[in-house]
Parts: C-alpha cells; sequence; structure tokens
C-alpha cells in the first residue's frame, strides 16, 4: 500500500517537464559554453525530468522503501557496465 | 491480493506479509527492473562507442529533426500526463474521465509511433540507414562537402535505429495493451475505485516508457 | 462451514473439468510446467552429450571416421571423418545446448518451477499463465536452435561465447542462416528466462504461508529466489547483445566492427557482463539442492543457515563485478584488469563458507547414504576442486598461460557436470516421488552414480594435466603441434572415458522412465523430510494442498531434542508453537 499521501499536481509536474524540456531545447542552440558544459547540463535537465516522472506520476516518492530499492537497483549494476565499457578508452 | 485458489478453503492464519504491494504491481516493478538491464546494455553500448570513436561525432540536428522530435518528446509526456490523470480518475471512482484519459493516452502513444515511422521514412529517403549513409543519397553529398564525418556514420546508424527502434517497438506493445484494456476492461465497466490494478499496471509501465524516452530524446538528439 | 465446504466441492469439480490439453498440454499449473521442462531438458542433455561424443571422437582420433560417421552429410563428414568446420559447430553448439537448454533449465525451469510453491506453501506461482508463456518460449527456442544445426552451411562456429568478428561476418565463419538462427534462439530464451525469473521473485516475496518468514524458508528456495533476481538483471543485458548481433548480421550494423569505429571488446564486455552472472545461475541453485540433500541425508541441521544465505547472496552480488576474468587476454585495460582479479579472488570466500558449512553439517551426522545424498556429497568434494582450479585462473599472470587450454575446460566441468549436474542428478531422484508418485530405483541409481563418479573423473580430472601443459580450447587436430603430440595417448583415455560416461547415463534414462511406470509407489514423505512438499500426497495434487499449511519452525529440525522422530515437519505444531502473528516485528 502506498503510503497516504496528498495527490500530486500533475497538471504542475506537466509544466515542470514542458519548461525542462524547452530548456533542453534552448540549450541544443549554439550557446558560448563550452561542449562539456553543455553535455553536462543536459544530462542534468534529463535526469530531472526522469525523476519527475519516476516520482510523481509513477508514485515512488509514497512508496515504501522496500519498492523503491527495487526500481533502484538496475542502474548502479547499468553504471558499472558503462564505466567498465568507457575505461577501455579513458587510456 | 490473495493468492487462494478460487473456493479453497483458507488457513487459519493469514499469510506472510510480503512486500504490501499485490502481485500484479510488483511483477510489474520487477519486469521493469529488467526492462532497465535491456536499455542499460543498448544505450550503454551507444555511450561506449561514441565515448571511444576516434573521430568526430555528426552534430545535432543535421541528420535528425530536432523539431518534429522535439514535438514528439512533448506528446508522449502529455500522454504520461493523460496516464496519470486517468488513473487518478478511477481512484475517485470516475468511470467516464478514465476512460477519457485512457483513450487520449492511447491516441497520444499511437501519433508518437506514428510519427516516428513518418521521421524513419523521411531518413531512409534521405539515405539514413542501420549500416551508415546510403550512397548516393542526399547524406551521402553531405558526408562528401565535411558537413557529415565520415568515418562515425556508421555507427550513428547503427546505434540510432537500435535504440530507437526498440523504444518504439516498446511504446508499441503499450499502445497494445491499452487499447486491449480499454476495450475489454474499461469501456464494459470492470474497473471500479476497489479494482484498478490493471490501470495502474499499465501506467508503470507507460511512464517508463516515457522515462526512457526523456533520456534518449537528449542523448541521441541533443547531443 | 457447509457454504464454504460447498464451495469447496465445486471448486474441485471446476478443476477436475479441464480437459487432457489444459492439464498436460497447455497446463498452468507449476508442476506440470516443472515436468514439462525435465523432459525438454533432459533431451536437450542427450543432444549436448551426442555433441560431446563427437568432439572426444575427433580429438582422440583425428582424421579418422568415425563410428556411424558415414550418417552424416557430407557437409558435417564426408566418409564419417569430421570437417574442421563442423568440428567448431560441434564445440560452439555443445557449449550453447548444455549451458543454455540443459543446465539453466534444468535447474530453474525445472526447480524453481517445481519446489518453490510446494516449498513456501502457496497453491501455484503468483502468475501462472506467464509461466506457461515462459515454459513454451524456451521450447520455441529450444527447436530454433536445434533446427539451426541442419540449414545447409550448418549452425553457428564461433564457440558458445561467440565472439566477434567470427560470429558478426559470415564471410569469416560460413555460417550465416545457422548464426542467425543461434541470435534469434537466444532472444527467445531471453523472454523465457526474464517471465520466469519475475514469477519466481513475486511469488517468493508474496506468496509465502503464514508463518513462513524469510529466515525459514528452506537454502533451495533462497538459492533460486537470489538465482532469479541475478536472471533478472544479467538476461536482459545478454538480449540485447544478441540484437546487436542479429543486426550486425542481416542488417549491417557496425557496432563490432573496427573499419566503421566499432569495438570488438564491447561484445566481450556485454556478454561477459551477462556471462558471469549466468555462472552463479548455474551454480547456486545446485548449491541450494544440495543443502537439502545434505541435511537429509545426514538427519541434521544444516550447519550455520544464516552464513548460508550471506554466502549465496555474497557471491551473488560479487557476481556482478568479476566478469573481466574472462577476458584477461582480450587486451582490455590493464587496470581494470586487476581490480577483476582483486574481486575474483575475493568471491572465493563465500564459497568456502558454503563447503565448509556443508562438511559441519556432515560431521557426526547420522549419515544415511541414499542415492540423493552420494550426489550431493559428490557435488561437494567435485565443486570444491573445480573451484580450487578456479583460484588459478583469478591470478591474472597464471591465466596469460592457461586461458583458452583445457585447464580450464577442466575447470568448468568440474563446476557444471561435477558441481552443478551432480546435483542435478541427486535432486531429480530425491523430487521424482513427488513429481511422480513412485521411487526410482535405489540399486540402479547407485550402479549409476559410482559409474558416472568413476567415468566423469577420468574424463575431466586429466583435462587439468594436458591444459597446464598447453593443449588449447576448440582444437580440431591436436597432432598438428608437436609439443601436443606426447598428451594424445591422455586424449585417448579421456575420450574412452567419456564414451563410457555418456553410455552410463543409459541406466539413469531407463531407471527414470522405467519407475514412472513401474517404480515401487511412494509414500507422502518417503525420505522423512521436513520441507513442505512432503505434506502433501505423491504426487502434488493440483492446486497443491487444499488448505494451506501454517510454519512453525525452520527447514532443518533434523535429530531435533525431544522430538519423537528424526525429523520435524515445517508445518507440525507441537503445544509449544505460538501461532503466526502479523506484528510490525514478526520475524522478517
Amino acid at each position: 500500500m502506498e503510503t497516504a499521501h496528498k495527490r500530486p499536481n500533475y497538471i504542475l509536474i506537466w509544466i515542470y517537464l514542458a519548461v525542462l524540456t524547452a530548456a533542453e531545447l534552448g540549450l541544443a542552440f549554439e550557446l558560448p559554453i563550452t561542449a562539456n558544459l553543455k553535455l553536462a547540463l543536459l544530462l542534468f535537465l534529463a535526469v530531472w525530468k526522469a525523476l519527475l516522472v519516476g516520482l510523481y506520476f509513477m508514485h515512488l516518492k509514497f512508496e515504501k522503501w522496500n519498492l523503491r530499492m527495487l526500481a533502484i537497483i538496475p542502474i548502479p549494476l547499468a553504471l558499472i557496465l558503462l564505466f567498465a565499457g568507457m575505461s577501455e578508452h579513458i587510456w | 491480493m490473495s493468492q487462494a485458489m478460487a473456493g479453497a478453503m483458507q488457513p487459519p492464519f493469514p499469510a506472510e506479509r510480503g512486500i504490501e504491494v499485490y502481485n500484479k504491481k510488483l511483477g510489474m516493478w520487477i519486469f521493469l527492473a529488467s526492462e532497465v538491464m535491456f536499455f542499460a546494455a543498448l544505450i550503454g553500448s551507444y555511450v561506449i562507442l561514441r565515448f571511444g570513436a576516434t573521430g568526430a561525432w555528426a552534430k545535432p540536428g543535421i541528420v535528425l529533426s530536432i523539431q518534429i522530435t522535439a514535438f514528439n518528446t512533448f506528446l508522449l509526456i502529455c500522454s504520461s500526463v493523460s496516464m496519470v490523470k486517468a488513473y487518478a480518475a478511477i481512484q475517485d471512482g470516475y468511470q467516464d474521465k478514465m476512460k477519457f484519459w485512457l483513450l487520449m493516452t492511447i491516441l497520444g502513444g499511437a501519433c508518437f509511433v506514428g510519427i516516428q515511422v513518418y521521421e524513419y521514412i523521411h531518413l531512409v529517403e534521405h539515405g539514413f540507414l542501420p549500416s551508415g549513409v546510403r550512397e548516393g543519397s542526399h547524406l551521402a553529398e553531405l558526408v562528401e562537402n565535411g558537413t557529415l564525418p565520415a568515418a562515425t556514420m556508421g555507427l550513428y546508424g547503427s546505434t540510432f535505429f537500435t535504440m530507437t527502434g526498440f523504444h518504439g517497438f516498446h511504446v508499441t506493445c503499450g499502445v497494445i495493451s491499452m487499447l486491449y484494456l480499454y476495450l475489454f476492461k474499461a469501456l464494459p465497466g470492470k474497473y471500479s475505485p476497489q479494482d484498478f490494478g490493471g490501470i495502474e499496471v499499465v501506467g508503470l509501465y507507460w511512464h517508463f516508457v516515457d522515462l526512457v524516452w526523456i533520456i534518449l530524446f537528449t542523448i541521441v538528439y541533443l547531443v | 462451514m457447509t457454504t464454504v465446504a460447498a464451495t469447496a466441492q465445486a471448486a474441485h469439480a471446476h478443476h477436475d473439468d479441464r480437459s487432457f490439453i489444459q492439464k498436460y498440454i497447455f497446463s498452468t499449473d507449476h508442476k506440470i510446467i516443472g515436468i514439462q521442462f525435465l523432459f525438454l531438458s533432459l533431451f536437450f542433455l542427450m543432444v549436448g552429450g551426442l555433441l560431446a561424443m563427437q568432439i572426444r571422437w575427433q580429438l582422440a582420433y583425428p582424421g579418422k571416421p568415425m563410428p556411424l560417421g558415414n550418417l552424416l552429410p557430407e557437409t558435417m563428414a564426408p566418409g564419417g571423418v569430421l570437417l574442421p568446420e563442423y568440428y567448431l559447430q560441434l564445440v560452439t553448439m555443445h557449449g550453447t545446448f548444455m549451458v543454455f537448454f540443459a543446465i539453466m533449465l534444468l535447474l530453474v525451469g525445472v526447480y524453481a518451477n517445481f519446489l518453490i510453491p510446494l516449498k513456501i506453501g502457496a497453491h501455484d506461482m503468483a502468475f501462472p499463465r506467464i509461466n506457461m508463456a515462459s515454459f513454451w518460449s524456451a521450447f520455441a527456442s529450444g527447436i530454433v536452435m536445434l533446427m539451426s544445426l541442419f540449414v545447409p552451411e550448418g549452425s553457428s562456429r564461433a564457440g558458445w561465447t561467440m565472439y566477434v568478428p567470427l560470429s558478426a561476418r559470415h564471410d569469416y565463419s560460413g555460417a550465416e542462416f545457422g548464426q542467425e538462427m543461434w541470435s534469434i534462439s537466444i532472444i527467445l530464451f531471453g523472454l523465457s528466462s526474464i517471465l520466469g525469473s519475475l514469477n519466481y521473485i513475486t511469488t517468493v516475496i508474496n506468496n509465502r504461508a503464514a508463518g513462513m518468514t524469510w529466515f525459514r524458508m528452506p537454502l533451495s528456495v533462497w538459492a533460486l529466489f537470489i538465482t532469479a533476481i541475478l536472471g533478472l538483471l544479467a538476461v536482459p543485458v545478454l538480449a540485447g547483445a544478441a540484437i546487436m548481433l542479429l543486426f550486425e548480421q542481416i542488417l549491417g550494423t557496425h557496432f563490432f566492427d573496427p573499419a566503421y569505429g566499432g569495438q570488438p571488446i564491447l561484445w566481450q564486455h556485454l556478454f561477459w557482463f551477462f556471462g558471469h552472472p549466468e555462472v552463479y545461475i548455474l551454480i547456486l541453485p545446485a548449491m541450494g539442492m544440495v543443502s537439502e540433500l545434505i541435511a537429509n541425508g545426514s538427519r541434521k541441521p544444516i550447519f550455520g543457515y544464516h552464513s548460508m544465505v550471506f554466502a549465496i547472496a555474497g557471491i551473488a552480488f560479487l557476481g556482478w563485478i568479476v566478469w573481466g576474468h574472462h577476458m584477461f587476454v582480450s587486451g582490455m585495460n590493464p587496470t581494470l584488469g586487476s581490480t577483476f582479479m582483486v574481486s575474483t579472488l575475493l568471491i572465493a570466500v563465500p564459497s568456502a563458507i558454503k563447503v565448509f558449512n556443508w562438511m559441519g553439517t556432515m560431521w557426526r551426522g547420522n549419515l544415511r547414504f541414499h542415492v540423493p545424498m552420494l550426489h550431493g556429497v559428490a557435488f561437494v568434494a567435485m565443486f570444491t576442486i573445480g573451484g580450487l582450479s578456479g583460484i588459478f585462473m583469478a591470478a591474472t599472470p597464471v591465466d596469460m598461460f592457461i586461458h583458452d587450454t583445457y585447464f580450464i575446460v577442466a575447470h568448468l566441468h568440474y563446476v557444471l557436470f561435477g558441481g552443478s549436474l551432480f546435483a542435478i542428478f541427486g535432486g531429480i531422484v530425491f523430487w521424482y516421488p513427488k513429481m511422480f508418485g513412485r521411487m526410482m530405483n535405489e540399486t540402479w541409481g547407485k550402479i549409476h552414480f559410482w559409474l558416472t563418479f568413476i567415468f566423469y573423473n577420468g574424463t575431466f580430472f586429466p583435462m587439468h594435466i594436458i591444459g597446464m601443459a598447453g593443449h588449447m580450447r576448440r582444437l580440431y587436430d591436436p597432432t598438428i603441434y608437436d609439443f601436443l603430440k606426447p598428451m594424445q595417448p591422455m586424449n585417448e583415455f579421456i575420450s574412452i572415458c567419456a564414451f563410457l560416461l555418456y553410455g552410463s547415463q543409459i541406466i539413469f534414462f531407463v531407471n527414470f522412465w522405467w519407475s514412472m511406470f513401474k517404480g515401487k509407489k511412494a509414500s507422502q514423505n518417503p525420505w522423512n523430510d521436513n520441507g513442505l512438499e512432503w505434506t502433501t500426497p505423491s504426487p502434488a495434487p493440483h492446486g497443491n494442498w487444499d488448505t494451506l499449511p501454517t510454519v512453525y519452525r525452520g527447514p532443518y529440525e533434523f535429530s531435533a531434542p525431544g522430538a519423537s522422530e528424526d525429523y520435524l515437519p515445517q508445518n507440525r505444531k507441537l503445544p509449544t508453537d505460538r501461532d503466526p502473528v502479523l506484528s510490525p516485528a514478526a520475524g522478517h
């Protein structure tokens, strides 16, 4: 059972998502920032949007800790695979 | 949801508490965990290949249309909102609102797939293939005049079509599932505020598909 | 009370309305599905063994016509002499069939399905229809893989590990359609595996009977549960990689093609990221089953139950960060390589804990060497040998020399055959009465065990020696190398033992099929065991119990002081037992 909670304002989340998407699009244009900074900002915005969907639409914010653990477990594994593969090209 | 067979006698004590999330929902979260690993393999490969590529990667927007895809992203996000509104509606007992929002979600998802298919046809016509750039095509000219880097176009095509293709496949499966629920469960009024697990579970799947797209849109189209 | 009884009656009548097809072909009953997996996987075990017999013929008598070799088509063995291309198909398909269709299906498809609901006190799995889908997709996958041997150019021949570019380029390997079928089969198999995993995990978390707390679950259930988590998270990566390989072949993608910036080592990382958790999938359920067999045969509780659980979890956890030890000679980043060496050496620790605990269980036990116990003890001894050879490989500098030699082949067969397969044989005999209502013949069971044990060691132990001497794997003709010529008598010895080993399995198969119809009828609890599955008739009926049992203790209360017998089932209530209470602190 979800913990008792006030229902989130889904329309407000939708507005946040739309604003973040617009911000990402803005970044895609030629801005006077380095490519690395642009990449970092884009990733940050994407992760923020993903968290909004996961926490509010998928209700993870209101679920018990053990369900949240279940949802989170694959992420470190995926990152391990990613970094191992990338390490082939670091040095 | 009880695990007892219909009509079988119950033991004198309730079963172990478990995770206190009903089976269908727990099963869907577990399935989504496996889907994370599946997309991690495909997306991770893209990142590893692009990170390790010796040549430059094509600049965003030249091969792919950012404008159309931005609209498509917005569309998918809207369909996620309509999905969660359908869920909220049946939670409160509003059958008609639930049916309306579910239908909106199905239409949004179907439009997303339609636009993706249109984009694919457009790309193939211009010469973009999973194997790279087709000889003699419009994109081949861009490679010739240096607008596009010859060395990495093969990887670009391979990774683009595989990742977005499988995402599109997942969206299609979602649309079909929702259509099935709409026609055979929602319309005949089989959902109620006490029993709307199907909506919640298909909703989780749909939000997940949206979440993957949020990541994909950024790292494939914008970076 | 009458209405409950009436509905119960109606429910039974409803259940017996099922047609033959619903009961036995398209069944959703976990026990029937488990038995379907058993027949399917035993078939593929025989197929894999038959492929191995041909490999052994070629290695012992290279270039000589094989008996019955004239039955094979010209593309495989003209005049009965195996072609090199066919030999490589044999090693590839032997590995593929044995890993996926024999051992994985036997351990997970059979025992996760059959045992989990029975041992936790549930009527069936959480999702019975998904369970059925899991079987039929495994079936389809197996058919595709089998058919790939019979397409004109033959099957894949890149080794079960499918390294690119040999697997990706049919101008290198000569196999086009057969190779594509491998990828398609694996994708179907992945689907089956993932559907199964999600069923097992959900069922164990949510469908346990009253009183069956986490730390009262039998070790076989713990092992199958943790194995299901490994499979859930590792198999999708294989599916992704197989899809990329398939696209490389049919769509002309360039993921692994260096001419276009692709990376061959990417395949290895993807494959082994799956591949290492996979080998723990292939051993953990066997370890779980062995705990049941040894506790039962020793008439003693498992020594260190909690540490056994944590060891299983520890092996599973560490198993995610050791995959690079399969790639020490691949040319990967050497610093990455050394981190893998450390993690691989560490993983020996929980495995050793388990071995010591099995020994502790047997110590001063009232030992009964029934057939399952023989197999359980053999597991511990053979797995230890296999584990010890693993330490050699974990050390990167040593692995430089022994990688891709027969030392590795010895290691993997010691853990997979000496380990997993012995546990499987023991498990089949042990749970046979619950599956089929009859006992397998004890005498022939012992004969089969000893012959298998002797010929198995004769086959695989010498492989350590020839491997150390430099005998390579997947080698068509060892006699072309002068330094290998002195090994040839040993190759012959290994092959003769292998032929006798395969022949000995006839005893098992005859015993298996004959006992099904003519075996001694089994009582409800023929092994005097404590698990919940022994509280229902043999064979177990549809739905397992009318009323689900209530659990009062752990599963290993053998020789409990003060008990009237030397076993004490989990559901028997003693005057001193408290009823299960669902309080917030209830034993989770």
